[in-house]
């Protein structure tokens, strides 16, 4: 039984090992990595609370509709391009929990393109969401369009 | 006894149900594909043509087990036996007159359905993160799953492609190089054929 602990032990704790040497090596690759992934949160909770209201499954909420349309709004002027680096593509094996397509790299012009798409579709959502839960749809609608627009050629489907 | 033998008889092949079954599901099937593709971003039109794919491909399965013969699937499933002997005279320039799905025809038949079936499938789970198109039974899987979802039924699409531009081929091949047309039956349901041992 003892032997069994210690050998648990060694195990957990060979495990570690790599762990943290990978956390203390965190190059720029895996920081833009995870700062995408944190951007895309922060939209996609945003997003759940405007999509939620206008399928009615959230209660709407006027003063919370606009916060999270203004949290868009906000989300959107930040340069997300910008965090696609070099080397931070699906592809690469240092980044295999990305999905972004090496296509983006290809297309960056494109790409830059789509998202300012999402920033005109985030353009005024914040008033646009007032005045009770129909308002709220034609704005999901909206940024809905500019998800689907770039996913279609830039998202890794797997 | 060789088959020159038999006559060539003129029958009802294939029962009204059946047709309308085939022209609606060609007619689906190709507004889905089209709208997946080139249709507008709020996918909703695609959607209904996927469920009345569904609901074509339920009433296939049913129909070939309770249909008339030359529905049921009992009927035209063979061994590779049967397949490689069919496959052998499928080059002779003259018509099959076969009573039906020949044994080669129908792993086709199969194959259409099976990867239809999955594309509905992968469809209504799937979930491309966009907010406004998501499969209606999305929320029953793991968030992994309606992602990956989403390319399966890309891959589908592209499957499906494949298998329907196939079918067009080889009913271009009979019609010209075996001089037998496989559509008017399947629009009139009657087709010339000669009875074969075993059937």
């Amino acid at each position: 039984m003892r032997h069994l602990t210690t050998a648990v032990a060694l195990a957990a704790f060979s495990l570690t090992v790599p762990l943290t040497a990978q956390a203390q090596d965190e190059g720029p690759i895996q920081q833009v990595i995870e700062a995408r992934h944190g951007f895309f949160t922060m939209l996609s909770r945003n997003m759940g609370v405007l999509a939620g209201m206008a399928k009615g499954d959230i209660a709407y909420d006027e003063a919370a509709a606009t916060t999270a349309a203004a949290n868009i709004e906000a989300l959107t002027h930040y340069d997300l391009p910008g965090l696609f680096i070099e080397g931070s593509d699906s592809q690469t094996a240092s980044a295999d929990d990305s999905a972004a397509k090496p296509e983006i790299w290809q297309n960056m012009d494109d790409f830059r393109t789509k998202f300012q798409g999402l920033a005109e579709a985030a353009s005024g959502a914040s008033e646009a969401v007032k005045g009770g839960q129909e308002s709220v749809g034609p704005v999901v609608g909206k940024l809905g369009q500019a998800c689907k627009a770039c996913h279609d050629d830039y998202r890794e489907k797997s | 006894m060789p088959r020159t033998e038999r006559p060539v008889r003129k029958i009802r092949l294939w029962d009204p149900l059946l047709r309308g079954f085939h022209w609606l599901l060609a007619v689906s099937v190709i507004a889905a594909w089209c709208l997946g593709r080139f249709g507008p971003d709020k996918m909703t039109l695609h959607f209904w043509c996927g469920y009345v794919v569904t609901g074509l491909l339920i009433f296939r399965l049913i129909w070939g087990f309770v249909g008339p013969a030359p529905a049921r699937f009992s009927s035209f499933l063979r061994g590779p036996g049967a397949v490689a002997d069919y496959a052998r005279g499928m080059f002779l320039r003259e018509p099959s007159h076969w009573p039906g799905h020949n044994p080669l025809g129908a792993l086709s038949v199969i194959a259409m359905l099976a990867a239809l079936a999955a594309q509905v499938s992968s469809g209504l789970i799937s979930d491309p993160d966009d907010y406004i198109n998501v499969g209606p039974l999305a929320s029953y899987v793991s968030a992994a799953t309606r992602s990956k979802a989403v390319g399966w039924h890309e891959t589908g699409a592209n499957v499906i492609l494949v298998l329907v531009l196939l079918h067009l081929a080889v009913i271009l091949f009979y019609r010209f190089w075996k001089r037998e047309d496989l559509v008017g039956p399947m629009l009139t349901g009657e087709k010339a054929i000669r009875d074969r041992d075993g059937h």
